[in-house]
């Protein structure tokens, strides 16, 4: 059970925070599919980063002593690291829409060949194949285990502490973090309102003064410093610390999230944790003990991993559907801001 | 004395290509009064008030408050100076409850924090000094119409703006919300705010108005007391001019009835009133009917639901003695044509080409294709001879993009392709808009032979010229309802213009709103 | 002279200049990308990134290292007829996104609909033994079954766009993840896993394997050593079809109706919501077909476990359609451009320490650029700018003028669901929600 839950929240944290990420810049009226394409460049960058403080010797010296602080200071840099470079890469995306005033979609569609092209075409020349991986097993390093909080490693922790606080991620705790203060900043802060009025009606807030150009590209560059962090999250604690160009549509299934969670960031958490589940059934269904009595029942009820991969695209296409009427996608999203149209 | 004016706006002149949309208007506005702004559509009303809210910069003139120059480069200046605007369509975030809505952009903040209980407590305030009753929590997509305009006056009045300018407020309106609306502005005159009221509404405006400045295709007429003044005169101001096109038709020769239209009923999509409101009128062959009346009372409903672009509520339809109450418009468009009011979005396809727009009610039949594949040199003969017989203008003839044609020509494009299909009723909706002389003469005559073959034309005008000439009967559109029937030899057009007012209706003398 | 200056104003001519800056300005960043990569890296010279840019550009024509270690070019089949192999599918998910684009939409569910005439096609083709049927036929229906996968599996946005008014781009992400999740595990449960070839249980059987193939009707004899067969000139048929049915029928002029202004079609009686069901279905069924000649050939083989990533090729369909500018016979030369693109990235790999992946960034930059071109095409044409002598005159009067016949002369707010999109955006891309 305490797998369970550790492998639904490293897969719904990165969910939580790229599906914020879609949130951020749909609000403020720019759809933003390339999602995607952010969080490949953040892996990578990420990654990368990694790799090179690894070179650097940085790093053997702060494990050699044992500082696990360090260790986690240097993924703390990481991830900032790639969420910069994730909101300097939805610049491209931003300029095109909202000084150009070009069709989104595609802007989007471009960001996400562009991504896994330049990325993949680096990494090659880097690492002369197809991944780039941290050095030696980097993603364990970071891991937070029992043994660093003072017990030993043979000592029997009780559920709570077990599941949460032996073989988990630094990163998980403040990717909820920072999707809590973000929220938090979304709607009980002037700067979300009127961040929210763009995405709305930019006739009227430009009306009452707002700048929504502005407003615009801070939704988008907040938007892709998310997926860049999610990213990497993605990267270090779902593919084992390495980058390949490739996250396997997670970003495509944060847009799902996002429309499933009706652009609402409790909703979305609840969502994420949803599709998270389904997706850590799919992966490891045949070891998940529920109860710990050694019967690996969702094995046994036989339904394919395939099925539980399908269904969160599934249901997101019926709620679609099916909500249409009640699915409050931001009024303006999608529609270029032209102030010679007040 | 000036300084009795807290606004002044001299010698305005604000010119869109083509067009002088306010030439040389002045306009002075007293502290503590009501000052209504009357004119017939695109007599320049609204402009002027973009003008002074900052949407628009004029060419000419200045804008004075309390006897000083100032300049109004955007609605922050004008807010700044304490002016403040209730547009027509208002500028509300739907998903915004009525506080965020009022507060946004001047809102009080702790670190960035929103502190919503002042301005709560400051709303509050307000809305129960002027008795503007609104629900603070609630969503605006949720409240009603009269309650969305209450929040927009409130965001005024959280802004402390002295100088209130309504665009056409009472459009949306029931009376109930109407009268409470008068009430409410009379309050903010007594408490020395000063109001400018755009409307074409003549009960209103002598009802709560002090003084009014009538505005006739851009120019000033003048301005009067409200009450050394009445409606007729105002009417008069605001309409009256010689018929300046005559049009030269014989007697109509009204046979059968060709369409009959009982009780007909179309919702709005705007407010939860209806947009047309038990509708009742028959058109026969060989005769011109125009719907006359000012825009937005109900004439676009009408003809949507007629056409089946809209679905109606109720009441039937019959055409050529079949019921099309609810038939596909394929089916209509059999016996129908239909120039529509905004030949853009409906009239043409902007980037398809001049033969293929010409065809496009056309193309299924025999003479344009067969077994599916079209017959381009049979498009193109018939594209050929349209366009020479109506005198289409365009760049390369046939082959042209409708898209790089002149509006004019466009409109024409249309009427050829709709009146050559003789089908026995012609629909027309402003038919002639921005068309010159020479094409309004044309399409007029056009559409008077029509008629003389024997078709039944239903034409909406918002053109008193066209509704006059080119009529043989009238009928008045008020706020959904014919409120008038009449005969163009024997009405006067101020006596048209009372009933497109609201001011007269037939069966008994109109009350104030 | 009034001829010449028609020349450069006429929209197509426009169209393909843009199309051609494009391309150069995306060959240029390429270079860039080398060069910089050369400059940088310890391991490569800039004469190693000059190579590189020669073989981006001319990569079709390179026949490999010479004996002094230089480039050479020539004449080589071989390249030439992989690109027109590889063109199939590139023209035919091209042909998919155009027709959607001239009919009003953004067929982003390429992918999946091609994923889907894969598993039909590949599922028809290894079940049906040619032993009991002749193999011509099995292939014929293995054809039709991925086209008519495709075409389902396309028309299932189209439905949810036309009468739920769902935008068809978040219906085609999710019908997308949605076919590459239901192929896998069709394949998974299936028997159609190549168990005989030691090391490739991930990949399905080639079709050559129940003897299936298409024919080459003597194109190997033109390009020898190279994978091209007559799947090539199926998808020019298809092409030259497509571009029939657009400008020569009834039916075509509706669908560019609806796409162009659904309620002037609407004004016209026409059924747009049949229309938007039925263009979705024919890019589906296009996007099906290029999955089924894909694996028809017969020596190219599937790796069913798709469900981690969509093919390229359903992405790919995107620029060869913004590059033609939805024109079904300018896709011809745009996926074969395409292709040509890529048998040059494959030249780069195996020769030079570059990789193919420079391609993809070239193609990702055009389409980046064509997501704004449209507005920039507006601007030279003039759009906004008034035209000239009393036309224009006439044009502004009129167009003031009927601002001004109705009631507000201030634009209110435009309804987002009645703002026309800037005017040459218009006809590529029409009706978002």
């Amino acid at each position: 059970m305490s797998f369970l839950i550790q492998q639904t929240l490293i897969y719904a944290v990165p969910l939580m925070i790229v599906a914020l990420a879609g949130i951020f810049s749909e609000r403020s009226g720019t759809i933003n599919l390339a999602l995607e394409g952010i969080m490949i460049f953040g892996a990578f960058i990420g990654v990368l980063f990694i790799k090179l403080s690894q070179s650097a010797g940085m790093f053997a010296d702060a494990k050699a002593a044992g500082d696990w602080g360090a260790l986690q200071g240097f993924m703390l840099l990481a991830m900032l690291v790639s969420a910069a470079a994730g909101a300097i890469f939805s610049l491209l995306l931003s300029f095109a829409c909202i000084n150009l005033r070009a069709d989104q979609t595609i802007g989007g569609t471009a960001l996400n060949l562009m991504a896994p092209a330049l990325v993949l075409f680096l990494i090659r020349i880097i690492a002369n194949q197809n991944t780039l991986q941290m050095n030696g097993d980097a993603a364990s390093w970071f891991m937070i285990k029992k043994t660093m909080l003072g017990y030993a490693k043979t000592d029997q922790l009780g559920f709570f502490a077990n599941t949460f606080l032996n073989k988990v991620w630094l990163s998980t705790y403040v990717c909820l973090l920072v999707f809590i203060i973000l929220s938090i900043l979304l709607y009980k802060t002037r700067f979300g309102l009127r961040l929210r009025s763009c995405g709305e009606n930019p006739q009227a807030s430009d009306s009452l003064g707002i700048n929504v150009y502005r407003m615009r590209y801070t939704g988008t560059s907040i938007s892709g410093a998310l997926a860049g962090m999610g990213g990497f999250v993605y990267a270090l604690t779902t593919a084992n610390g390495s980058a390949n160009g490739d996250v396997a549509g997670f970003g495509f299934l944060a847009l799902a999230v996002m429309i499933f969670g009706n652009w609402n960031p409790l909703n979305v958490a609840g969502a994420s944790l949803l599709f998270g589940l389904f997706k850590c059934i799919a992966a490891s269904y045949s070891s998940i003990d529920l109860n710990g009595d050694g019967v690996y029942w969702l094995a046994q009820i036989g339904i394919s991993p395939n099925f539980y991969r399908l269904l969160p695209y599934l249901i997101t296409l019926l709620v679609l559907a099916f909500t249409s009427k009640s699915s409050r996608a931001p009024k303006a999203e999608g529609i270029p801001y032209d102030k010679s149209t007040r | 004395m000036d300084s009795d004016y807290i606004i002044e706006m001299l010698h305005i002149t604000k010119e869109f290509p083509g067009i002088v949309a306010n030439d040389d208007i002045t306009l002075q506005l007293r502290r503590g009064e009501i000052h209504a702004l009357l004119g017939e559509n695109g007599a320049g009303k609204s402009t002027l008030m973009s003008v002074l809210f900052g949407l628009y910069q004029p060419e000419a003139g200045v804008i004075k408050k309390n006897g000083e120059v100032v300049r109004i480069d955007d609605p922050n200046d004008a807010t700044a100076l304490g002016i403040g605007m209730v547009h027509q369509h208002f500028k509300l975030i739907d998903v915004f409850t009525v506080l965020d809505n009022i507060i946004l952009g001047a809102e009080t903040t702790r670190l960035g924090f929103l502190k919503k209980k002042e301005a709560r407590a400051k709303v509050q305030a307000l809305s129960e000094k002027y008795g503007l009753r609104v629900d603070l929590d609630a969503k605006v997509e949720d409240i009603s119409v009269g309650m969305q305009q209450r929040v927009e006056i409130l965001k005024m009045l959280y802004r402390e703006n002295e100088i209130l300018i309504f665009d056409e407020p009472t459009a949306v309106l029931t009376p109930q919300e109407i009268d409470e609306l008068m009430a409410t502005m009379r309050g903010f005159a007594k408490e020395g705010k000063s109001i400018l009221f755009i409307s074409h509404k003549l009960n209103e405006i002598m009802a709560v108005s002090d003084r009014v400045t009538v505005l006739r295709k851009g120019k000033c007429i003048g301005t009067v007391n409200t009450c050394d003044t009445n409606k007729q005169e105002l009417s008069n101001m605001m309409v009256g001019r010689p018929v300046q096109l005559v049009v030269s038709k014989g007697e109509a020769r009204p046979a059968d009835v060709i369409l009959d239209v009982k009780d007909l009923v179309v919702p709005s999509k705007m407010h939860k009133n209806n947009a047309v409101k038990g509708v009742s009128f028959s058109v026969r062959a060989g005769e011109i009917v125009c719907v006359a009346g000012i825009d937005g009372n109900g004439q676009t409903e009408l003809i949507h639901g007629l056409t089946g672009l809209e679905k109606i509520s109720s009441g039937t339809i019959e055409l050529c003695g079949h019921d099309i109450s609810r038939a596909s418009i394929r089916r209509r468009s059999q016996n129908l044509s239909h120039i529509p009011e905004d030949r853009h979005k409906h009239g043409l396809i902007l980037d398809f080409s001049l033969e293929q727009n010409l065809v496009l009610q056309r193309y299924r039949e025999p003479r344009f294709q067969k077994g599916g594949f079209i017959r381009k040199d049979a498009v193109r003969a018939y594209s050929d001879e349209l366009i020479r017989q109506y005198d289409v203008r365009s760049g390369q003839g046939s082959v042209t993009r409708v898209r790089s044609m002149s509006g004019g020509n466009q409109q024409k494009a249309i009427v050829a392709r709709e009146l050559d299909r003789e089908s026995p009723l012609v629909v027309a909706v402003q038919p002639t808009r921005g068309l010159d002389v020479g094409a309004i003469e044309y399409i007029h005559s056009q559409l008077v032979s029509e008629r003389d073959r024997g078709h039944a034309i239903l034409l909406v005008s918002l053109e008193l010229d066209e509704v006059m000439s080119l009529s043989d009967r009238i009928l008045v559109m008020y706020e959904g309802e014919i409120v008038g029937e009449f005969d163009p030899k024997k009405v006067t057009v101020q006596e048209l213009g009372l009933y497109m007012a609201g001011a007269k209706r037939d069966g008994k003398e109109g009350e104030p709103a | 002279m009034k001829q010449k200056s028609d020349f450069w104003k006429r929209d197509t001519t426009r169209s393909v200049l843009a199309s051609l800056i494009s391309i150069v300005i995306g060959m240029v960043v390429g270079g860039i990308v080398i060069l910089i990569v050369g400059m940088t890296n310890k391991s490569l010279t800039i004469g190693s990134a000059l190579e590189g840019i020669r073989l981006v550009i001319g990569g079709i024509f390179c026949t490999g290292r010479d004996a002094a270690g230089s480039l050479t070019f020539g004449f080589s089949p071989v390249n030439l007829g992989n690109m027109l192999f590889r063109a199939i599918p590139l023209i035919l998910t091209g042909l998919s996104v155009a027709i959607a684009f001239k009919t009003g939409l953004f067929n982003i569910g390429a992918p999946g609909q091609y994923l889907m005439g894969t598993a039909a096609t590949l599922f028809i083709a290894l079940s049906i033994p040619t032993a009991a049927v002749p193999a011509w036929i099995v292939w014929i229906l293995a054809f039709l079954g991925g086209m008519a996968a495709g075409a389902v599996w396309g028309a299932i946005p189209g439905a949810v766009k036309a009468f739920l008014n769902i935008n068809e781009v978040l219906a085609c992400i999710m019908t997308n993840w949605i076919a590459a999740n239901l192929v896998t595990w069709a394949f998974d449960a299936s028997s159609l896993k190549n168990v005989a070839e030691y090391g490739k249980t991930g990949y399905v059987y080639k079709t050559t394997f129940n003897g299936v193939a298409t024919p080459k009707l003597g194109l190997d004899k033109l390009f020898p050593g190279s994978q091209v067969n007559a799947g090539i000139l199926i998808a020019l048929l298809f092409a030259v079809l497509i571009y029939i049915l657009m400008s020569k029928t009834t039916l075509g002029y509706e669908l560019k109706a609806c796409g162009a202004n659904r309620h002037a079609a609407r004004y016209a009686g026409i059924r747009d919501k049949r229309n938007i069901v039925l263009s979705m279905a024919i890019a589906g069924a296009l996007a099906g077909t290029a999955g089924s000649l894909y694996y028809l050939s017969g020596n190219t083989e599937f790796f069913w476990s798709t469900y981690q990533s969509l093919p390229a090729v359903g992405f790919n369909g995107i620029p060869v359609a913004l590059l033609a500018v939805n024109n079904p016979i300018a896709v011809i030369f745009t996926g074969i451009f395409m292709s040509a693109l890529d048998v040059a990235g494959q030249q780069l790999t195996s020769l030079t320490a570059y990789n193919e992946y420079i391609t993809s960034v070239i193609i990702a930059v055009i389409v980046y650029l064509s997501a704004f071109s449209l507005v920039i095409k507006m601007w030279i044409s003039g759009g906004r700018k008034p035209r000239h002598g009393k036309a224009a005159k006439e044009d502004a009067a009129v167009e003031s003028a009927s601002e001004l016949g109705s009631s507000a002369v201030t634009p209110p707010v435009p309804d987002p669901a009645d703002e026309t999109p800037p005017a040459e955006a218009a006809p590529e891309k029409g009706g978002e929600e």
